[in-house]
């Protein structure tokens, strides 16, 4: 059941946390690990395909080690690591007081196709929590579930529900 | 969209209630929740889509079932398993007058269709909207999808935000 009240303070939030959103992609993607880390509570959790990992600093490590790597699994036809870009599409967005909640979906591409032509990745679905602190709304989880890698898929649920009744309480 | 309109309070949090219902919208259907689908739209509203138009929360709610089961058939992963379909919604142009709302929105969808479980894009088309506000909630009165990968479903030639921006 959603519940969300659709007032004035519902847009302003919104609007912040999908500018959150689209920043936390840039500096993913620009390798920008020191704006990644200050949209994070101190104590989020990150939970993605190498584990679910608890407290910013652990998170940076993992989130860099991961960076690191990536340019081994994605590289263009001449081998060098390829230009990758996460990219957003819908997000339901769910705000309670201090606390808010948003199932979206992402995608990812790259240059790694024939010609360095654009090649299609993977997608999937962010699961989150967010928590405003001193006035800034900031992840306290993030969940990356993808629809390519076992075990890390999205439902078979509505991944709504879980995120409405989370609000409720 | 109108000056006036952008000016007022009130288009902002409107529109964030009518993009959060798209997005509310494409998980129900993409997750088979046939009752928050039809839930999407107001008891008279009306789906009108390639297999045709649905009239009524109701029927719209059986013909989500159907959409979803036919839709199974269709899109197949390599190994011959219903593929992960997921449908995508990106800019949106949304006007807003008093209880009505209209959108023209672009849609796309992805699959794990594509070769050895590969991601495969199908197709894209838009959405032409009419929005009703009930009881205070945005709700779909008639969603119209185009598909421009479907003989007869494509849009037309004109620019279709004029024609909603002329809606009476």
């Amino acid at each position: 059941m959603n519940s969300q009240q659709y007032d004035d303070s519902y847009a302003r939030d919104r609007a912040e946390i999908e500018d959150l959103m689209a920043r936390y992609l840039f500096a993913l993607d620009y390798n920008d690990l020191d704006s990644f880390g200050a949209m994070f509570t101190d104590d989020a959790v990150f939970d993605f395909a190498r584990g679910r990992i608890a407290g910013k600093a652990n998170i940076l490590e993992a989130v860099g080690n991961f960076k690191a790597r990536i340019g081994d699994i994605y590289k263009d036809e001449d081998g060098n690591p390829a230009v990758l870009r996460h990219v957003l599409a819908h997000a339901a967005i769910r705000v309670e007081g201090d606390r808010a909640w948003t199932r979206s979906q992402w995608f990812e591409m790259a240059n790694d196709g024939p010609g360095k032509s654009l090649k299609m990745g993977t997608f999937g679905i962010y699961e989150d929590k967010l928590e405003r602190v001193d006035g800034r709304w900031l992840f306290s989880e993030r969940r990356i579930l993808n629809e390519f890698l076992p075990g890390r898929e999205s439902g078979p649920g509505n991944p709504i529900h879980d995120m409405d009744a989370a609000a409720a309480q | 969209m109108t000056l006036r309109q952008a000016q007022d309070g009130g288009y902002a949090s409107d529109r964030a209630e009518i993009a959060d219902l798209m997005a509310r919208y494409l998980f129900a259907m993409d997750y088979n929740d046939y009752d928050t689908y039809a839930e999407c739209f107001a008891e008279d509203g009306e789906l009108d889509y390639a297999a045709g138009i649905t009239r009524g929360r109701e029927a719209i709610r059986t013909e989500a079932k159907v959409f979803k089961d036919n839709v199974a058939r269709l899109f197949v992963d390599w190994q011959g398993n219903p593929a992960k379909l997921r449908h995508l919604v990106q800019h949106k142009a949304i006007r807003i007058e008093g209880d009505r709302a209209w959108n023209t929105g672009m849609w796309w969808e992805m699959t794990n269709g594509g070769p050895e479980g590969s991601l495969a894009t199908p197709s894209f088309g838009t959405y032409e909207d009419e929005l009703v506000r009930v009881e205070g909630r945005w709700l779909f009165k008639r969603r119209k999808i185009y598909n421009e990968f479907i003989e007869g479903r494509q849009t037309d030639p004109g620019n279709p935000v004029l024609a909603m921006d002329a809606s009476r």
